[in-house]
């Protein structure tokens, strides 16, 4: 501080000295992060390389012999379909970009932007699902469809528990009485160990006429479900004949997808609350005056104003389905069968059930690599729709 | 807000208004208990369960007939849930300890300290929280069986050393420490630094008696985790010298068959340390979490 602008004479001492600091500096520096370095780096750093390393092996316990990216392939099992499916990725971002941008300085530009974007699009998802179908014909079936459950799981969650959070958050920021005791309520699940809740989720959704779940809808007037011993797409139950994809997510996922709405709900109003608490409130004074109602309040001035908030918690709910695995390995019973096999309840079971370390960890780099596409896209396109006050 | 506007609203405008607007009230009402219903339905379930007979769990009633605490006894003793609790506790305590020194000293260095490769570093630190947990899994099963590394006394399988090692450290706890310390005025330091005052002293006279919220997150968010840990637990704990609460509850399930009344007491009893404190921190809790948001 005061060294640095001491007089000319002194300068040889005082830059001895200055190094002398700044190497003590780096030394407790280092000695500081040391212990903390050691942990994370052995146990957070080091095991993604090694990771890496094992995936390249046929390794079942003991490492045996190298087979290159062969587990890849495996996954994978077409390159080409793989190529297409990518390629079909790359459609729905081109259809997007066209609906959004292209043909803006022309009159009528957006008609044929909407009509160019609808035809990339119907190419895009020919190709997406054609390379799809290749890999799954090819690859590792078993994986593969682990991805699609992990989807249906991640597209049933999110997108309910942020609008009921944001919602229960708005009607809690009225001027409501006991406010306090209903945030504190609403939180309980989130904070509440996940295997321990399960476990009663597990009982309150068994398949016994007289479970709770059950007897809600016998009061209800409908008959008794399966619930999560349910293989069957929820579609097959309604009486529609819709199969592969379409057919959609099995009851017994749909269990589980209840389980997680009824955990993060809460969290989610909690934090939409914070950012209810930061818009200003002369805006709606304002806007009131000019003769807006409530639903127009909320629909103009609270979703704009909170969309940094509903970005940062999608994003975060999102990524967070698709490491979610404590409370769908309670929840999964084996008359459930694969539709409740999510990504990383795959990969645990080639890991811990099968013993194939090297198929497993292959299929984990896929799933951090399939995190990291996800965390990539919907930054892109959420990030350009954030209204940042 | 309508008698602001300027005119003087007729008398059954207004009394229509107040009866939609007490409709309006009443709806929301409901929702906001609704809610809450939903909220606490399985927890008040399971309460009621766990002090129901054998008999009244099968036929599924909503309350027992005389509440039978003798339940607790027996799922604390003849369950194991109080060996698993006792573990629990031992493994958070330990867990806590060496993360708050690891992620003081480390939330130090990076926010006060000039060091060469401190950003570099750092942002090694950050990536490790977007990884699944699944890409780790193996590599440290493999090593904490030793296979990897030799080990002082070859496996730790079913070692205390297992379940609290690896979380002695990380990233975010770390990261929460240095925006706080980062923030700590730099006269401070200098002023103490003239008075010949170390890193280290500074760290602990000055920096640590001002920083009790951003550590009692730190504590808050380290319980739950280790609290509520269940993968890491089943891999390595094979039998229950040091099998925790949540693997308990797992393994309950699995190999006790249908004693729902004593699956609930256990559950019930892995809920109280975190409802305590839950309810003592309560603001800082959820503030806590408001601000930083995450969940293991």
């Amino acid at each position: 501080m005061a060294i640095t602008t001491s007089p000319q004479g002194e300068s040889t001492k005082t830059q001895r000295g200055i190094k002398w600091l700044k190497r003590r500096e780096q030394r407790t520096g280092f000695l500081f992060i040391l212990p903390a370095f050691l942990i994370i780096f052995l146990f957070g750093l080091f095991p993604i390389g090694y990771s890496f390393y094992m995936s390249l092996f046929n390794w079942r316990v003991r490492r045996g012999s190298f087979v290159g990216l062969g587990h890849y392939f495996d996954i994978f099992g077409d390159l080409l379909g793989l190529l297409m499916f990518l390629a079909g990725i790359g459609l729905f971002y081109l259809a997007y970009w066209v609906w959004n941008k292209a043909f803006r300085s022309i009159s009528a530009g957006g008609f044929i932007a909407k009509l160019l974007a609808a035809v990339v699009l119907i190419v895009g998802g020919y190709v997406l699902t054609s390379g799809w179908g290749r890999m799954i014909a090819a690859g590792n079936s078993d994986f593969l469809d682990s991805l699609i459950i992990t989807l249906y799981y991640a597209l049933g969650t999110v997108p309910a528990e942020i609008i009921i959070g944001m919602v229960l958050a708005y009607i809690l920021f009225q001027n409501i009485k006991g406010k306090e005791i209903f945030r504190i309520i609403y939180f309980l699940p989130y904070i509440m160990p996940t295997v321990s809740t399960a476990v009663v989720f597990q009982i309150i959704f068994s398949s016994r006429e007289t479970s709770i779940a059950n007897m809600v809808l016998g009061v209800l007037g409908m008959d008794p479900l399966k619930w999560r011993f349910e293989p069957k797409a929820v579609t097959t139950l309604l009486g529609l004949d819709l199969s592969g994809f379409l057919a959609g997510p099995s009851l017994a996922l749909i269990t589980i997808v209840i389980f997680g709405i009824w955990v993060y709900v809460g969290y989610n109003a909690v934090i939409f609350l914070a950012g209810l608490g930061n818009v200003p409130q002369e805006i709606y004074e304002a806007a009131e005056i000019d003769g807006a109602n409530k639903v127009h309040l909320f629909r103009f001035i609270t979703m704009p104003l909170l969309s940094p908030v509903t970005f940062y918690l999608s994003l975060v709910a999102f990524i967070g389905t698709f490491k979610a695995f404590n409370h769908i390995y309670v929840l999964r019973v084996p008359s459930a069968q694969d539709s409740v096999i999510t990504a990383s309840i795959r990969i645990f079971d080639s890991f811990y059930k099968a013993n194939m370390y090297g198929v497993a960890t292959a299929q984990a780099i896929v799933l951090f690599l399939v995190i990291l596409g996800l965390t990539f896209v919907q930054n892109k396109i959420m990030g350009e729709r954030v209204f940042y006050g | 807000m309508a008698n602001l506007s300027g005119s003087i609203p007729t008398h059954s405008v207004s009394h229509k208004g107040q009866a939609g607007r007490i409709i309006g009230r009443i709806l929301i009402y409901l929702i906001l208990i609704a809610g809450a219903v939903v909220a606490v339905f399985p927890f008040f379930w399971m309460m009621s369960t766990s002090l129901m007979t054998l008999g009244e769990t099968i036929n599924k009633q909503l309350l027992p007939k005389t509440p039978q605490f003798v339940n607790f006894v027996e799922a604390w003793s003849t369950a194991k849930f109080g060996k698993y609790f006792i573990n629990s506790v031992l493994i958070t305590a330990g867990t806590l300890i060496g993360l708050l020194i690891t992620s003081i000293l480390a939330g130090y260095a990076f926010g006060r300290i000039e060091f060469k490769g401190r950003n570099v570093i750092f942002s090694l630190f950050l990536a490790t929280m977007m990884m699944p947990e699944s890409v780790t899994w193996i590599p440290n099963f493999l090593m904490i069986r030793g296979a990897v590394v030799p080990l002082p006394g070859g496996s730790w399988l079913n070692t205390y050393w297992a379940l609290t090692i690896p979380f002695i450290a990380n990233a975010f706890s770390i990261f929460l420490l240095r925006q706080f310390f980062a923030q700590v005025p730099k006269d401070l330091w200098d002023a103490a630094r003239i008075d010949g005052c170390d890193h280290m002293r500074f760290l602990v006279q000055i920096v640590l008696p001002i920083s009790k919220a951003p550590i009692m997150t730190v504590l808050l968010f380290g319980f739950t985790a280790s609290w509520n840990a269940f993968t890491w637990p089943l891999l390595v704990t094979t039998n229950d010298t040091w099998r925790p609460m949540m693997v308990g509850l797992w393994t309950f399930v699995r190999e006790a068959g249908p004693q729902t009344h004593l699956l609930m007491a256990g559950a019930v009893i892995s809920l109280i340390p975190i409802l305590i404190i839950y309810f003592i921190t309560q603001k800082q809790f959820t503030e806590g979490i408001a601000t930083t948001g995450l969940k293991g």
